[in-house]
């Protein structure tokens, strides 16, 4: 969770002509996620995570949208989009490597795990590379705390991790065809 | 002590009845063929306060940390009104560290999780399921969506009523996923992520049963406890009470069987279904094939890294709800042992759980936000051996001073940071104070004077 100073009046956020909320993505959310909630604010969640899903990021314009789409005001989808660890403001690389660095990962050796991710990547745990291949990140607890250290690459959980392993992660995610490859599908 | 049968496992292999290399997802046919909804069955020809009154005679004591029992609290959701649907939330967050016993449910056997919130929508004549998934959980949340278009489509949830229409009563089931907030594991935070919005825990009252999401009556419930109640109606509440133990320190009882995913420094890491009221030292001796290497037991966290630690002469600890009364612990929290051996740097493990309530503190309440990250700085200062005595004093001031119990925050996070602090510097002080400077006092203040 982070807190982020939010520039309010001053702001002017970057446009384009083309809407990131889509023709077939509004009718999908009308056809199966309005209906799942009593209010239309009930829907955000799933919507930012069709939007975090399809731009590896949340837009500004994008948080506009789809307080139009749900009648609520921007600031409410700004709050929510900035509240929730998967949502990312910035755009996140093709590959997102989410190491555990909780307690039974730490017990059981993660450090080696981040310091080879960081090492091979070149970066720090929450940023991305320049190529826009890769984002490191450092998450709590993945729910796998038998199978220590573990990591995410994208939404893959990959357990008992070594640093051999995550050499041929990273290998195979580099190739072309793969998930942080420019032309792989890069799908999280 | 061991069950004679697997219960909550009973079709997921697991030590010492399989091996759990042969897990795989139950589908609903195999469920069924294996006696599945056959509870549900039972409890449609009964009379709904019947089944709420069965589930309060077991003693279902929260499986998702707090231990409440669950039939006392469904008997105090608000009656309907006719005003619009009431609400059950279904809490899959599993976010504390050291815990993945519900994933287990969810991983393998889905529809034990369904049978057990369509019963509870029976018991308390619910309208409206939310099975609330964390956001890290992707595969778990195909597996559910997949079980709950398969419970769809055999009519068990949907318009014609539950099962089928063998009563009139219908039930809709929803999943929503979270996107990565351990704060929306604690049950009104997670009624705001339902509602689009950030995870802000509410005060309380109104509690969720008389005001909960949309601000309608709501039921929270953990993944298990919904789960423990389909043996509870296939058993009945004396079969169930003839597990685990009555309460051995004047607690309420501590009935039926329990998931405990142990981690850390064992041979066999992983989740075992076991009697409520099995000694630690058992579950890491028997189950899991003793301490690694043959090291020696130094700690262990009670059942999520919230409930604080169990000291070294503290391994024949029994797990169940009285733990907290008897070992300096807050609670049996999850029940989920992360276990540290002889080699173990307290100071680093209190660091990185101060880390945790650091990132996780969702910011409402002060002595929380700042308290956190406050004694994160001071731990990481002794982990470097730049601190002095007082600052071991500082830190426990901090811990004590933030929580519901003292009165100063809204949820029970801060408690969480509050107990693991405590015990870990308490249990292993010496830890601590071998890695500071002693503090310099100026020798014309009186020391009294000084704290
Ligand atoms: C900070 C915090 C985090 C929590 N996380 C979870 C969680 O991940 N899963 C869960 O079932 N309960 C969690 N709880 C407990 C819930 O608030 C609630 O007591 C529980 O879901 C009720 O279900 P039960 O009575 O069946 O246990 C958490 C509580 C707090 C204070
Ligand atoms: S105690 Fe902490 S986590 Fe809980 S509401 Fe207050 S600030 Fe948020
Ligand atoms: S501590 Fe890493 S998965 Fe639980």
């Amino acid at each position: 969770m982070s807190w982020k100073a939010k520039p309010s009046a001053t702001m002017s956020i970057p446009r384009r002509a083309e809407p990131y909320c889509t023709a077939e993505m509004k009718a999908r959310w009308e056809r199966e996620v309005l209906p799942k909630y009593a209010v239309k604010h009930g829907a955000l969640m799933p919507i930012l995570h069709d939007i975090q899903h399809a731009y590896r990021h949340i837009p500004y314009q994008a948080m506009v949208e789809v307080a139009a789409f749900l009648g609520i005001k921007p600031a409410d989808v700004l709050d929510t989009a900035t509240f929730y660890e998967e949502y990312s403001l910035e755009p996140r690389g093709r590959c997102v490597i989410g190491v555990c660095q909780s307690i039974a990962c730490e017990a059981c050796g993660h450090t080696k795990i981040v310091d080879r991710v960081r090492e091979r990547l070149g970066i720090e745990p929450h940023e991305t590379t320049p190529d826009g291949a890769f984002t490191l990140l450092t998450l709590e607890c993945l729910g796998s705390c038998d199978t220590a250290p573990v990591a995410l690459f994208n939404e893959t959980l990959h357990e008992k991790l070594t640093v051999e392993t995550v050499d041929r992660l990273i290998d195979e995610a580099t190739k072309p065809g793969g998930a942080a490859s420019a032309n792989g599908h890069g799908s999280h | 002590m061991r069950l004679e049968k697997p219960v909550l496992t009973k079709r997921i292999p697991t030590w010492p009845w399989g091996d759990p290399k042969d897990r795989h997802i139950v589908g609903i046919d195999e469920y069924r063929k294996t006696g599945g909804y056959d509870a549900l069955k039972k409890a449609l020809a009964m009379e709904p306060a019947k089944v709420v009154e069965m589930v309060k005679g077991a003693v279902i004591r929260g499986r998702g940390g707090a231990g409440f029992p669950a039939g006392l609290k469904w008997s105090f959701l608000a009656p309907p009104d006719g005003k619009g649907p009431r609400y059950l939330a279904i809490n899959c967050d599993e976010a504390e560290p050291g815990t993945f016993k519900d994933r287990l449910l969810v991983d393998f056997d889905p529809h034990l999780v369904l049978e057990g919130i369509a019963i509870a929508c029976w018991a308390c004549q619910i309208d409206v399921a939310y099975f609330f998934i964390r956001g890290e959980y992707h595969h778990q949340a195909k597996v559910m969506e997949r079980a709950i278009r398969e419970a769809y489509d055999a009519g068990i949830f949907g318009s014609r009523g539950l099962m089928g229409g063998t009563v009139k009563h219908a039930v809709e089931c929803h999943l929503h996923r979270s996107a990565g907030a351990y704060i929306c594991g604690e049950e009104t935070g997670l009624l705001e992520a339902i509602e689009g919005k950030r995870g802000w825990p509410r005060v309380k009252p109104p509690f969720p049963a008389v005001k909960g999401l949309f601000g309608r009556p709501t039921i929270v419930n953990n993944v298990e406890t919904l789960a423990a109640v389909v043996p509870v109606v296939e058993h009945g509440v004396e079969w169930w009470t003839g597990i685990g133990v009555a309460g051995t320190a004047g607690g309420m009882p501590s009935w039926g069987t329990k998931l405990m995913g142990v981690s850390g420094h064992v041979n066999r890491p992983g989740v075992y279904e076991v009697p409520l009221g099995i000694k630690l030292s058992t579950l890491v001796n028997d189950y899991c094939g003793g301490m690694r290497g043959g090291k020696r037991f130094k700690a262990a966290i009670a059942g999520g890294v919230s409930m604080g630690v169990l000291g070294t002469d503290q391994f024949d600890a029994e797990m169940d709800f009285d733990i907290g009364r008897k070992y300096n612990v807050l609670g049996l929290g999850t029940a989920c042992p992360t276990v540290f051996d002889e080699d173990t740097d307290m100071v680093m493990v209190a660091r990185n759980i101060a880390r945790f309530f650091k990132n996780e503190s969702c910011g409402q309440c002060t002595p929380c936000r700042e308290g956190s990250g406050w004694i994160y700085k001071l731990l990481c200062r002794i982990e470097r051996g730049d601190a002095r005595t007082s600052d071991i004093d500082l830190l426990l001031e901090l811990g004590l001073s933030m929580g519901l119990t003292p009165g100063t925050t809204i949820c029970g996070l801060a408690d969480g940071n509050n107990w693991a602090i405590r015990t870990i510097v308490g249990k292993f002080r010496a830890d601590f104070e071998r890695r500071v400077k002693p503090t310099f006092v100026p020798v014309h203040i009186s020391s009294a004077s000084v704290r």
